[in-house]
């Protein structure tokens, strides 16, 4: 019999079980469990938060008169000469671009026209495949992690903590954006490895300032750092092959 | 009738200031409550509630029409409260390593007995509990409060926190350990 393990007894107090009929029948079969689960119960029970104090109706308009001095007005005719600019802009670009694309194309018509064999040969090659730029902002991205971790795995004292977590910072929110890309891409291995990574930048940010060793010790073991590192390595060295295997995954584009 | 968030914050938008005090009105019990329930301090909570509205005042033009203001005022609200907890945190730490002593800062149990030394060991377990939650990191306590208290599911609390799910329900995960591992004593003593 498989006993239930903490996260999933917690998972069901909050009723977000992934079976929750199964858990209930297992805690209803198993005393050691249904035992867990009623220290759990009763631990939760014995937590007692303060009660809201009581606001006065006239409450939000207290917060309103307090606000609406420093608020500016939004001003619609503002909108619109920015909306006319933004669409100005866009027109100037949109006629760089056919500019640009009409010049390489009447160079391309032209250096086909002047040197044919070229064309010839290049036609017996098989296509390039298209590296998709996530690789190379991926290869910086995984470096830059592991540099990260690889100071916080061996830093003994707390000092390491506060420079960490500055980078982690600048990290987190580019992880964000490749882990999103990923997963709109459906890349599900590279998605879970940067979500991964994600839960630690997060604990990384949000360690308290002057972390003591025994705090520091316990980040490293609980966050499993030497594992993560490991699977950032790995996925660094991948990213050739990921450039080879580019036209066949697909790979991620921003 | 009264007129719904999204018309008002059209108007507010075409140059009617006057009407974002109706939503700061109809909104600002909500934001108060959870704002309270993470700082667990009522003028800590009334500056979040007041950053809040700024804020959101602010980014209102990012404010899409599929949304309910009031859900996005709250997930502003959680964020200005998690911004001060963590500022708080980083005070206390400060203020603990300053003056470091750790006899002030144990906490002793009493034994179960009747009349003042019952009202003292509530008292003890309150202090227990406070000192537990202030062992967990400002993202931990704030998580668990959404979770715990304001009964929002991970995707909510993702969302609130902008972290994806996984990362939301370990930060609960790991805010119930804490707070068992703190609590542990009172189990032995009851």
């Amino acid at each position: 019999m498989k006993h239930l393990a903490e996260e999933e007894l917690v998972d069901h107090y909050y009723g977000e079980a992934a079976a929750p009929a199964s858990a209930e029948h297992h805690l209803r079969e198993c005393s050691l469990c249904a035992e867990a689960y009623a220290a759990l119960r009763q631990d939760f029970a014995s937590i007692k938060f303060p009660a809201v104090p009581a606001r006065a109706a006239s409450h939000g308009e207290q917060v309103w008169q307090s606000l609406r001095k420093s608020l500016p007005v939004y001003k619609k005719q503002k909108r619109h000469r920015m909306n006319f600019n933004l669409l100005q802009g866009l027109g100037y670009a949109t006629a760089y671009v056919v500019l640009i694309a009409a010049v390489f194309f009447a160079g391309r018509q032209w250096e086909h026209r002047r040197y044919p064999n070229i064309q010839s040969a290049g036609t017996d090659r098989p296509a390039q495949p298209v590296i998709p730029i996530i690789v190379v902002v991926l290869g910086d991205h995984f470096d830059r992690s592991e540099r990260l971790l690889v100071e916080l795995n061996h830093a003994n004292d707390a000092s390491a903590v506060m420079p960490a977590k500055a980078e982690a910072q600048d990290l987190l929110s580019a992880n964000r954006l490749y882990r999103e890309s990923a997963s709109r891409a459906g890349d599900r291995q590279l998605t879970a490895a940067l979500d991964r990574l994600e839960r630690v930048l997060v604990e990384i940010v949000n360690e308290p300032e002057g972390s003591s060793p025994a705090q520091l010790a316990r980040l490293q073991k609980e966050m499993n750092i030497d594992g993560l590192l490991f699977e950032v390595r790995v996925l660094r060295s991948r990213i050739p092959d990921r450039q080879g295997s580019a036209v066949r995954t697909k790979g991620v584009s921003i | 009738m009264e007129e719904n968030d999204y018309s008002i914050v059209r108007a507010v938008l075409a140059g009617d200031k006057e009407a974002y005090g109706a939503l700061v009105a109809r909104h600002s019990q909500s934001v108060f409550r959870v704002a309270f329930r993470i700082t667990g301090n009522e003028a800590d909570a009334e500056e979040v509630v007041q950053d809040a509205f700024l804020r959101g005042y602010q980014r209102l033009e990012s404010f899409e029409s599929r949304s309910q203001f009031g859900t996005w005022i709250y997930r502003i609200a959680v964020n200005c409260a998690l911004n001060m907890m963590t500022k708080r945190k980083v005070e206390t730490t400060h203020q603990i390593a300053e003056d470091a002593d750790p006899a002030q800062h144990q906490v002793q149990i009493a034994d179960s007995a009747a009349g003042p030394e019952r009202l003292l060991m509530s008292r003890e377990i309150e202090s227990m509990q406070i000192a537990a939650m202030q062992s967990l990191t400002a993202t931990e306590q704030t998580a668990f409060v959404l979770r715990h208290v304001e009964d929002r599911s991970t995707e909510e609390i993702a969302a609130a926190l902008c972290i994806a799910p996984n990362a939301a329900k370990q930060a609960v995960f790991r805010a119930v350990q804490k707070l068992r591992r703190s609590l542990a004593p009172l189990r032995t003593n009851a």
